[in-house]
């Protein structure tokens, strides 16, 4: 009888062990569901904004471009679909079936387009011009527009051709000898990135060009010389100037000059010049970036710019506007001596000259010149002491200065935005453009002021959030229903109390935009930033303060309404010159954008919201991205339910809140309790985190009476809502710990909390992941507690990613204390948040309350 | 802990001998092949849980190999692992049942996660842990 009762004790503890581990494999594989989900997701939207930002038609791009971010995006949306569906117990494969859909029209525009890469291997700039992006890279397309389009000198030349690159790395096998040179890389260590770079290095430097490269590229130079000879007749050897231009997800990189040009090559080192500029493309820092970003060496290249080198008495860079204050008229002009590298390099102090629209010196400053760089007779640079009688003298006379202003106002009118220009004067007088880029100045999302505070106009907006940069004047219309939005005068600029893809309708007739509450990331902002459509979001006061008919300036670089016309600002209105616009290659991403970017599921609520009603991968990514909220969160319910595996928690709050112990989380075995009390945990994370939650701050504030209007608002909620998402109104929070490990999941009302994070010694494997979706209440005080949450994470130096009504953050590789302290931190925003919601009662909560959080103040009274 | 049946399939047996000398430590049983149809071929006498596959390799390629694994045994997970092919080749990876696709090189604890997370897709497949989730 004795020895029965034993044998069923050990049956039921091996059940619940068989169950426990059971479990665990189920919670695991479900979030790790969830995190590809959720790391799709922001690749996805980061693929989105870039198409948006190349649709403006102010970058260059080729058919590379389009049919790598359109890949990108299908892989991504693909994979959300098949994590939902795994992570779902396979509820959604009819998904599989909608993205294919999309995913088959993409293919057929795609297709359509021919790869009509040219067979030369040679292109002179005088056919170059900016849609060849693909063939020759950014830099050397937009050397030939300059040329060919704005009508600017820039030196003779001729581009090897991105298919030289192609076929020296493929014809000679370079190809499959680096792809396998760059597995030995250890990612894990440094060391190896930089001797296998420069093995890749040494390879490219010492392979043979195939011979009719070799022959096209010394034939194109014997066409140079020869023309050059034609006009000049100086006798010197001909030198040229060679300048990378790489294609390629590596924009940033290019712009950081980060690969090899070489200035003054004679004829007999430009092969191996090229080599050189080509090797550039393995640096350490080059193949880093590429690893991080997953970018493929399929996708890269380099072109090489082979220009007749100027053997420049001055040289500078030019900006046609101040960038640190696009309102100055005047452009800059930094010069010195001799060649441009020091212009750049900060070895000497340049000459700078300030002047005006006309070419009138405002302004200069002439440094002491000692040395300049100039052209060794036998090829190279060298630093020469500069002749005592030119030392105090400015670098430019009058009439170069008045030629450089006029270049750089006929650069900005052609890109249609203001230019950071390269150029150099030759001895006869003569100016080249060396390379001509946008001057970068609003960031999305960001809104750091470039212009100054215009103290002579009434500001009626102070501080709003820039969606899409720029500048638009007016009188204002205020839209408060579709009719307004039917009648929307042409040329007034919109105001509006909410963004919403409604004001669609009416954003092409606006000057500009400006809402009260609004979203970076909406569809509505998406658009705008298409049309190239001033828009300012969280105004706050538009709607209050702006009566319709008022004339308004609407200065979108730096979040500012003013009222009246400002002159000063009124250049910045979109000129409507793009030049990427209606070439064939835009014409194409146009469409394949069709099926990627625009956004119909706006509402999660709405019966539309289904799988079915996906017209776009955009569609999907926001349908699998909600859904999969609801999913994590069934799991939990199911969990908590059953006895033997979870352990509520007692407290001294109410907090339903069930533990499960993977192994180690827990002092001691404690299989056969029901309840376990905090000071048994032993997980090192769950440990920080509830710290945060038991805080005394959050004792007595646990039922607070709640505004009436709030509270109204979470009961319409709660009747609204599909019952699949809203299962009870109630706090259910759960965890799953094991000694250094924790996934939190916790939901308080509406709003669904998931938090994952791993907590040891090692500093590299440590990290932690937070995502939030809002829940009761209208979209409003949803989007507004979200907004919150997000300022909260973003000052705890967390990387924060903020969609609809959901906030994705991370913090990673951090020490062990300090991810404690975040947990803690944590913790204490869990039990704000439930406060939060009643509060939310008007703009201003939202920096109030995220302010009084991070000022450690907890009690909302 | 379970140990994990893993195949290795790469035709660079450098990359093959170093990843398998990288993963030995942890509780993997490991094997490999230097090309598809070795590792068909492989199949015929032992089961795996998961297998690494890279995909571009000369003959039978990674997506095909993969296919011919999901018809052998629709249960293995196949994490597709790549330097220098397409992302179109991850995509036609994945709608042919690849657990995820991956560019090497790549850190070797992540690479180990996503071996225990295909593992476990594995497992949820066979049909465990659904007695959790269901009512009672």
């Amino acid at each position: 009888m004795f020895e029965k009762l034993k044998l069923f004790k050990r049956k039921k503890q091996d059940d619940r062990t068989y169950a426990r581990d059971n479990l665990s494999d189920l919670f695991r594989f479900k979030y790790s569901c969830f995190k590809m989900l959720l790391d799709s997701n922001a690749e996805f939207l980061k693929v989105i904004s870039d198409i948006e930002e190349k649709l403006q038609g102010q970058q260059v791009f080729g058919m590379s471009y389009v049919r790598s971010r359109s890949a990108k995006a299908v892989f991504h949306a693909l994979r959300m679909v098949k994590n939902l569906d795994d992570l779902s117990g396979h509820r959604y494969s009819s998904l599989f079936e909608t993205f294919e859909k999309i995913n088959s029209n993409i293919n057929e525009i795609i297709k359509k387009k021919k790869e009509d890469l040219p067979s030369e291997n040679i292109l002179p700039y005088s056919v170059i011009t900016a849609e060849m992006a693909d063939w020759v890279g950014g830099k050397n397309a937009n050397l030939g527009e300059v040329l060919n389009k704005a009508g600017l000198p820039i030196p003779n030349g001729f581009a090897v051709a991105i298919r030289a690159f192609k076929s020296f790395m493929l014809k000679t096998g370079l190809f499959d000898q680096v792809s396998k040179k760059k597995m030995e890389i250890d990612p894990d260590n440094p060391e190896t990135l930089i001797t296998i770079s420069e093995d890749i290095r040494k390879l490219i430097i010492s392979t043979k060009l195939p011979p009719e490269l070799e022959e096209a590229i010394m034939l194109a130079y014997a066409n140079l010389v020869e023309s050059a000879a034609a006009i000049n007749t100086s006798g010197s050897s001909f030198m040229v100037s060679m300048r990378s231009s790489a294609i390629g997800e590596d924009g940033e990189l290019s712009a950081a000059g980060q690969y090899l040009s070489k200035l003054n090559v004679p004829k007999e080192q430009i092969i191996s010049a090229y080599k050189e500029i080509a090797a550039s493309l393995y640096t350490p820092h080059a193949i880093s970036y590429r690893l991080n970003k997953g970018i493929r060496d399929e996708d890269i290249g380099m072109s090489v710019g082979c220009l007749q080198m100027v053997e420049s008495v001055a040289s500078g860079v030019m900006y046609s506007r101040n960038p640190l204050n696009l309102l100055e008229k005047n452009i800059i002009i930094t010069a010195v001596l001799g060649l441009g590298p020091y212009a750049v390099s900060g070895v000497i102090t340049p000459d700078s000259y300030i002047v005006d629209r006309d070419g009138q010196i405002v302004s200069a400053e002439i440094s002491q010149k000692t040395v300049k760089l100039v052209c060794k007779p036998d090829g190279g640079l060298m630093e020469v002491l500069v002749a005592d009688d030119f030392r105090h003298k400015p670098c430019l006379l009058p009439e170069h200065i008045r030629i450089l202003a006029e270049y750089a106002q006929k650069l900005e009118n052609h890109y249609g935005c203001s230019q950071d220009i390269e150029w150099a004067l030759d001895a006869k007088g003569n100016i080249s453009i060396l390379q001509s880029r946008p001057l970068r100045a609003e960031q999305f999302g960001k809104t750091i002021p470039i212009t100054p505070v215009l103290t002579a106009y009434p500001l009626l907006i102070e501080k709003g959030m820039t969606v899409s940069g720029g500048v638009g004047i007016g009188p204002a219309f205020l839209v408060a229903s579709d009719d307004d939005l039917l009648n929307f005068p042409e040329g007034s600029v919109l105001i509006a109390r909410h963004s919403s893809p409604k004001l669609v309708m009416a954003m092409k007739k606006a000057k500009a935009i400006v809402t009260d509450i609004g979203n970076i990331a909406g569809h509505m902002a998406s658009l705008a930033r298409e049309f190239a459509v001033p828009t300012i979001v969280n105004a706050n006061v538009a709607t209050t303060t702006i009566p319709s008919g008022m004339e308004i300036t609407v200065d979108a670089y730096s979040g500012r309404v003013y009222q009246g016309r400002v002159t000063e600002l009124e250049s910045f209105q979109n000129t409507g010159q793009f030049p990427m616009k209606n070439t064939p290659v835009y014409n194409i991403l146009r469409e394949v954008s069709d099926w990627v970017v625009p956004l119909n599921l706006m509402d999660a609520r709405s019966p539309n919201f289904t799988p079915a009603s996906c017209k776009s991968l955009h569609d999907i990514s926001r349908l699998v991205h909600e859904f999969s909220y609801s999913e994590m969160f069934q799991l939990s319910d199911f969990v908590s339910d059953r006895k033997g595996i979870a352990f509520k928690l007692k407290c001294a709050i109410p907090l339903d809140l069930y533990v499960i112990d993977l192994g180690g989380g827990l002092t001691e075995n404690n299989q056969d309790f029901k309840d376990i009390h905090p000071d048994k945990i032993a997980s090192v994370p769950f440990k920080a985190l509830l710290n945060g939650i038991l805080h005394e701050d959050f004792h007595q504030t646990q039922l607070r009476p709640i505004e009436f209007k709030g509270f109204m608002s979470v009961m319409r909620e709660q009747m609204l809502s599909p019952p699949s998402v809203v299962e009870r109104f109630g706090d259910r929070s759960y965890a799953l710990i094991s000694d250094k490990y924790l996934n939190f999941s916790s939901r308080v009302g509406y709003h669904y909390s998931i938090l994952d994070t791993y907590c040891s010694q090692t500093v590299n494997m440590n990290y932690i992941t937070f995502s939030f979706k809002g829940g009761a209440a209208d979209d409003t005080r949803k989007n507004r507690r979200v907004r919150a949450i997000a300022l909260i994470l973003q000052a705890s130096d967390f990387a924060v990613e903020v969609t609809g009504d959901k906030v994705d953050a991370r913090y990673q590789k951090h020490e062990k204390t300090l991810i404690e302290q975040k947990l803690d931190m944590l913790g204490r925003l869990l039990q704000f948040t439930r406060q939060m919601d009643m509060l939310m009662t008007n703009e201003a909560s939202v920096d109030a309350l995220s302010k009084n959080f991070l000022a450690g103040k907890y009690n909302l009274e | 802990m379970k140990i994990i049946r893993l195949l290795l399939v790469d035709d660079e047996e450098d990359f093959r001998t170093t990843l398998a000398a990288r993963l030995k430590r942890r509780n993997l049983d490991i094997s490999d092949a230097g090309s598809g149809e070795d590792a068909l071929e492989l199949l015929k006498q032992k089961s795996f849980d998961v297998a690494i596959v890279d995909i571009k390799m000369p003959g039978m390629d990674g997506i095909e190999t993969l296919r011919h694994i999901k018809k052998i045994d629709p249960l293995m997970e196949v994490i597709l692992l790549t330097g220098h092919a397409s992302i179109e080749a991850g995509i036609e990876g994945i709608k042919s049942g690849a657990y995820d696709y991956i560019i090497k090189p790549c850190n070797i604890d992540a690479l180990l996660d996503k071996i225990e997370d295909a593992h476990r897709r594995r497992f949820i497949e066979e049909g465990h842990g659904k007695e959790l989730t269901q009512d009672k």
